[in-house]
């Protein structure tokens, strides 16, 4: 066995970059739909209206909201938790053979996404966290005490927390050297658990869940693009992306989600040649001699690389905003309206990134779950499962690509738009402010499709 | 409707154009010779690639011949593919594989430095 440190993640295959003749054509289509959509969009408000959506059968929402289902699910994925930190403390050091870097970074961080937008917010009920939370307080109560938050979490705080540590999350996953390493998994898991359940007893399970798990707050922003959704005890059918009509005034939201475009890009562009040759040099002088002070180097380089890739995606938004603000001449920032038109942008950087590594290290979930510690095991006689480590072409892929790009441009521009005709009611200052947006949009997806294009 | 014609048209001309400049190859695969591996030889110093870090691209079925010349003991990774060659100083160690998975593959250095020697992209 090679004690092989899989950068970024995991995964040993990467997608070769898209062609530049796609790379023409995709910015071409986004350029033509952008104007395209200027003219013809619904002109009015169609979003909030269609946020509720249409309860399901009664028999189908008790089902899947039922006690027993919740229990299940909580008490697999604390096991989950559990097995997992186990095998990232004790298995075997060899991130390919143990369960951990595949389970953490692919199962759940890549896995999950598509169950979100699918499904709806699964994690609310899968959030081992939170199962170990609510057994804590059910054993508290039994035992004829109250469980009751130390402090009241502070309103202006709002998702700050959570875009700290996604941020962290992220300077893991791209700027540590060793982030498949069990040994710095298992440490990850331990910290993180500590802060959260830190954070739950202090401020209570749902201000925590609400403000500062930045799990719960990621995947609650994917889950509102999600056609399915839970209102008043009930599973409810709507249109998807209605749940991101309206504005977002919680403080911190633009943090977190420049973090998730930010890091997304940046892994793009940590990739590419360029950004390989430049760690290479900074690196070089000191690899023989102090390799400690080489690899401080990279790591102190990647995360200012990270920083850069962050406060570009929010300069841009703030920017475009302020620009917008200044063409429709209102007195109000207009920070707040169109902040969730980004969430579907988030969503395709992360499919255009990620889902080549899901369909292919997902493979390997099999195998390592029936030999979790890498001992040899095979627990589910799936051991010796042989991936298939070309699953898809790389035309497929590039399409694939592509097409989320582009189709989450439209997207993005779509929540903007109906955004933009609620908040402003004459038809002309909501054109105008849309100018602003599609320039932003326009630069993100091009310079989205311009990332998978480098080599 | 037009539109969208028009842009199409230009970018048309635009990528024939850029395919036009940029077509001349770095690459240099194996033309016809039919067997005969493509050899790609790295010489390390110091724990760097000499020369930069090798970009190499082959196709999907040809055989890859890895020769690499260390000035220490060590491990050469290829990652993907999960191919080891064990380096003796001063000896080139020569790895021969068939390129049959898509993608592009880091070759690392693994031991006493950390670091990647090589880029091998093997397209369809």
């Amino acid at each position: 066995m090679t004690p092989a440190l899989l950068a970024h993640g995991i995964g040993g295959v990467r997608d070769l970059p898209v062609p530049e003749w796609m790379f023409s054509w995709g910015a071409a289509a986004v350029l033509v739909l952008s104007f395209l959509a200027l003219g013809t969009l619904w002109r009015s408000p169609l979003l909030a209206a269609r946020a509720p959506g249409r309860p399901l059968p009664g028999p189908f929402s008790r089902l899947l909201l039922g006690r027993t289902l919740r229990l299940a699910a909580q008490a697999v994925s604390a096991a989950l938790l559990v097995l997992v930190f186990a095998t990232a403390l004790a298995g075997e050091p060899d991130p390919a053979a143990n369960l951990a870097p595949t389970f953490v970074w692919v199962v759940f961080w890549l896995g999950l996404v598509p169950v979100t937008v699918l499904l709806g917010d699964a994690w609310r009920v899968l959030n081992p966290w939170r199962a170990a939370a609510d057994l804590a307080v059910f054993l508290l109560e039994r035992g004829g005490r109250e469980a009751r938050p130390v402090l009241a979490y502070p309103e202006r705080l709002g998702r700050w927390p959570a875009a700290g540590a996604l941020f962290c999350f992220a300077a893991f996953e791209l700027a540590y050297r060793e982030p498949s390493s069990p040994r710095a998994l298992a440490l990850a898991i331990a910290l993180y658990s500590y802060v959260t359940w830190t954070g739950m007893a202090v401020y209570g399970r749902e201000a925590w869940l609400r403000g500062g798990e930045a799990f719960s707050v990621y995947f609650g922003l994917l889950a509102r693009i999600s056609p399915l959704a839970v209102r008043d005890g009930k599973v409810v059918a709507r249109l998807p992306l209605s749940g991101l009509a309206g504005p977002e005034r919680t403080p911190g939201t633009l943090a977190f989600v420049a973090v998730m475009l930010g890091s997304v890009a940046f892994d793009g562009v940590s990739r590419s040649s360029s950004w390989v040759d430049l760690a290479a040099r900074v690196e070089g002088p000191y690899v023989l001699e102090r390799p400690g002070l080489a690899e401080t180097l990279v790591t102190g380089l990647s995360l200012l690389g990270l920083v850069g890739g962050v406060g570009l995606v929010a300069g841009a938004y703030l920017t475009a905003t302020a620009i917008a603000r200044r063409t429709v001449n209102v007195a109000a920032p207009l920070a707040d309206q169109f902040l969730l038109s980004l969430v579907p942008i988030a969503l395709v950087y992360a499919v255009a990134h990620y889902f080549s590594l899901l369909v292919v290290q997902g493979q390997f979930a099999l195998p390592l779950a029936s030999d979790p510690f890498g001992r040899g095991w095979d627990l589910l006689g799936a051991a010796d499962v042989q991936p298939n480590l070309n699953p898809l072409s790389p035309n497929t892929v590039w399409y694939v690509q592509v097409g989320a790009l582009v189709g989450g441009h439209v997207a993005g521009l779509a929540v903007a738009h109906d955004r933009a005709i609620t908040a402003f009611t004459e038809r002309g200052p909501a054109l105008r402010s849309q100018y602003a947006m599609l320039g932003l949009m326009v630069l993100y997806t091009v310079g989205g499709l311009w990332l998978l294009s480098r080599g | 409707m037009t539109m969208r014609v028009l842009v199409a048209l230009l970018v048309t001309a635009a990528t024939v154009g850029l395919a036009g400049c940029g077509g001349g190859g770095d690459a240099a695969p194996a033309t016809t010779a039919a067997p005969a591996p493509v050899e790609i030889r790295i010489s390390v110093a110091g724990g760097r690639p000499e020369g930069g870090i090798r970009r190499e691209t082959v196709k999907q079925g040809e055989r890859v011949a890895l020769i690499v010349e260390s000035d220490a003991a060590g491990l050469a990774h290829v990652h993907g593919y999960n191919h080891d060659l064990n380096l003796t100083p001063g000896v080139p160690a020569r790895l021969e594989f068939v390129a049959d998975v898509v993608g592009r593959f880091e070759v690392e250095l693994h031991g006493d430095v950390e670091a990647q020697i090589a880029d091998l992209s093997v397209i369809p």
